[in-house]
């Protein structure tokens, strides 16, 4: 059931555009992704593109097995109704599309030369102003302007140094000359010495001027140590730049500012040299895109796939349009969801039809809303919204929902029917084992609620049926507990010593009826007189029974005289006149030969009167009938 | 030596056999017998009150339909049905104290002498007839 209800959602999500996205390096098509047909289509011959998929629950998009990280599922959903509730970009998109491509062609590397390097820079630059003044582009031109800016700024700085750097070297070589100068005369002096008349005071060295040599190496070398201060202090300022700047492109291109990525590169080409041209920063997000194991990134990697993601939106929303048109409306929507999350930014994406926006976005919104019955289990209305789904979008694929919906709803009751097995059979726990299933499956089914309906009645009917069981078994009306049997069976189902009683009765009930049955045939078939020994013979034990006494209120006048005889002859037994007894019952037996009652009472009494003869001369006289026979009334025989 | 005419004889002999014949068989006619002095035996009384019959002697002319008991040392109760249904008819039982040499076989008829005890009909006599 679990498997089922993964399926389930995934589905309900797949409908809804909540897509549930595999990992980047899952290769086989899953439930929820939406392949983008347009990107295959062109890129699997450049790129191992492994999936592009929306990923709703987790916030990102995956776009040639790179994933995008697009904010939290919550926002990125918001994202896209927004897009679909807002208007238009304002603003002429062609004219703000050619600007930026002015701006590309000023710094193509056949446009630059030394003639013009700086010119076409400064006119780039210029535009970047005015292709800020354009909403759709969020003064994003502005940023490049600034990092440009900056870069010229750096360049000025580095100059200065340079400058510096030089001054200190002319000085350094300047102090390295006096130095030798003056070491050179402390040792011509230490020569001359030496060659002197030894008469003189003797041979002796001198040591003057060697403190100024000192102080002149110490200022050599303090001037050295400034000079490598200017290198590292010019070198980190190089790699700043170029971080910073590399930094700003790779930044568009993860935001999917594609045109902006690829007027940066322009630029960074143009102002760095080319042992500069390498990418630093965000080499390895780059080389994601690129699954070779010695590729080294460079700013045409950037462009190419700045460029490629722009032609994908291109083509993606062609496709919208297209689709949109044959009337494949769902296709549609699903090509916008991921053309607009590749290519949010991308003015063919902002300036989209608002009239075929308001049709995305009231799609949208009863995506959402099965969705949101999906979540929620609310299998009963899923139907409802599936077909307003289909009222709007007739390539919906909602047969598929519906038959898992339906397989839920039907194994949710399977569920139900077993728990009240369960729970009539007195297992409980299985009772709440299935009723637990069933409620996973359709929470909202009516039927738990019915079956809880039923518990709480059923309670309160044990409460109210035992004790009249007890009362109706203490006045042995057995009848009354027969006809309300199923509701005793239900109720004491669990009281085994109560059952077991319960079924007793309604055994000897039902062996009664049975011999009532009996009797009523025997009746109609013209045999009244072995009918009434089946009435007589049950009611020695079921006297008190009222069908039976209705049964045979029937049949007495059918059979009085043989009725009569019955009676008498027991009658005559309780009194102890068995021979009389014996008597009467060979004369009830003259009129029903065939009566099985007769030939037994007659056998019994037969021994009895044959045994005890002897003894009956001196035993008291009994009271002999004193009413004739005459009478019309029917003796009952008493009960045992 | 006289002699007898013929026709003494042919007249002679079925006369004297009349006789005896007259002589034997009427008293059974006319229901008398060996209990011919006793009253004969009325099975609707008996049935309606046998306590004012207690301890009186009949006579009982029945068949016999079936022996429904028998204990041995004391007797056996037989179903008779009475010859004479004049007062009464349907079968009623009757005990014959066992007192040796009779057979009783279904269909027979007998003369009983019968005595009323208490609800019960003792034999004391019987004759087969």
């Amino acid at each position: 059931m679990k498997h089922f209800f993964n399926i389930l959602f995934i589905s309900a999500l797949t409908v809804s555009g909540m897509a549930q996205a595999e990992p980047p390096k899952a290769t086989t098509t899953t439930s929820g992704d939406y392949k983008s047909s347009t990107v295959e289509g062109g890129a699997d011959r450049l790129f191992d593109v492994n999936s592009d998929s929306v990923d709703m629950e987790n916030g990102s998009m995956q776009w040639k097995g790179k994933t995008f990280n697009l904010g939290n599922s919550r926002l990125m959903r918001a994202r896209f109704e927004r897009y679909l509730q807002s208007p238009p970009a304002s603003g002429d998109v062609e004219k703000y599309i050619k600007i930026l491509d002015k701006i590309e062609k000023l710094l193509a590397p056949n446009a630059v030369n030394q003639s013009n390097y700086y010119t076409c820079q400064q006119e780039a630059f210029n535009l970047l102003f005015e292709a800020a003044q354009f909403e759709m582009d969020a003064n994003n031109s502005l940023t490049i302007a600034s990092q440009v800016k900056k870069i010229w700024t750096m360049r000025a700085e580095f100059r200065d140094l340079n400058i510096t750097k030089n001054q200190l070297e002319a000085l350094r070589k300047m102090q390295e000359g006096v130095i030798v100068n003056r070491a050179q005369k402390i040792e011509e002096s230490n020569d001359d010495k030496g060659s002197a008349p030894s008469g003189q005071g003797g041979v002796k060295k001198t040591s003057q001027g060697t403190t100024e040599l000192g102080y002149r190496v110490k200022d050599e070398a303090r001037t050295q140590a400034e000079i490598l201060a200017k290198n590292a202090e010019m070198t980190a300022l190089g790699l700043k730049s170029q971080v910073e700047f590399q930094s700003q492109m790779v930044g568009f291109l993860l935001q999917r500012r594609y045109r902006h990525c690829i007027i940066a590169s322009a630029f960074y080409r143009v102002l760095f040299k080319g042992g500069s041209q390498n990418i630093k920063v965000g080499a390895k997000e780059v080389k994601e895109f690129f699954p070779v194991s010695d590729f080294v990134p460079t700013l045409e990697s950037l462009d190419t796939l700045a460029r490629e993601a722009m032609n994908d939106v291109s083509l993606g929303m062609k496709t919208v349009d297209d689709l949109q048109k044959q009337g494949e409306i769902y296709a549609s929507f699903e090509r916008l969801q991921e053309t607009y999350f590749l290519g949010e930014y991308e003015p063919v994406v902002m300036t989209f039809d608002p009239v075929k926006k308001r049709e995305m976005l009231d799609l949208w919104r009863d995506l959402r809303e099965l969705q949101r019955i999906g979540d929620e289990r609310d299998l009963a209305n899923v139907e409802g919204y599936v077909n307003k789904v289909k009222g709007r979008a007739k390539d919906f694929p909602g047969t598929s929902i519906l038959s898992k919906v339906n397989n839920a709803i039907n194994a949710s009751n399977m569920s139900v029917l077993s728990a009240k097995q369960a729970a009539l059979s007195g297992d409980t726990n299985k009772a709440e084992a299935a009723l637990e299933r069933a409620g996973k499956i359709w929470p909202q089914n009516p039927q738990i609620k019915e079956f809880a309906n039923q518990v709480v009645s059923r309670q309160d009917k044990i409460g109210q049926m035992i004790p009249e069981f007890d009362r109706l078994v203490s006045e042995s009306k057995w009848r009354d507990i027969f006809n309300k049997k199923l509701e005793f069976a239900l109720a004491l189902s669990s009281d085994k010593a109560r059952s077991d009683k319960l079924r007793q009765i309604i055994n000897r009930v039902g062996e009664l009826d049975a011999n009532i049955q009996k009797a009523s045939v025997l009746a109609s078939q013209n045999n009244p007189y072995l009918a009434w020994d089946v009435l007589v013979e049950a009611n020695k034990t079921e006297s008190d029974d009222l069908v039976l006494a209705k049964t045979r209120s029937d049949i007495a006048p059918l059979v009085s005289d043989y009725a009569r005889l019955i009676g008498l002859a027991e009658k005559f037994e309780k009194e102890g006149a068995e021979a009389a007894a014996l008597n009467a019952w060979l004369q009830a037996q003259d009129i029903n030969p065939a009566s099985l009652a007769c030939g037994e009472a007659i056998k019994r009494l037969a021994r009895i009167v044959a045994g005890g003869s002897n003894v009956r001369a001196t035993s008291e006289v009994p009271v002999p009938p004193l009413t004739p026979a005459t009478t019309d009334e029917v003796p009952v025989p008493p009960a045992r | 030596m006289s002699k007898i005419p013929p026709i003494f004889y042919a007249l002679g002999i079925p006369v004297v056999v009349i006789v005896i014949l007259l002589a034997v068989v009427l008293p059974r006619l006319a229901g008398g017998g060996k209990f011919a002095d006793l009253s004969a035996f009325s099975v609707d009384g008996y049935r309606k009150d046998w306590a004012t019959m207690q301890g009186n002697v009949y006579r009982l002319d029945c068949q016999i339909d079936q022996q429904l008991s028998f204990v041995e040392g004391k007797g056996r109760i037989l179903a008779v049905k009475p010859t004479d249904t004049a007062r009464g008819a349907g079968r009623i039982s009757v005990f014959v104290p066992l007192n040796g040499g009779n057979n009783f076989e279904v269909g027979q008829r007998y003369k009983f002498k019968v005595r009323v005890s208490r609800d019960l009909l003792v034999v004391e006599e019987l004759e087969k007839f």
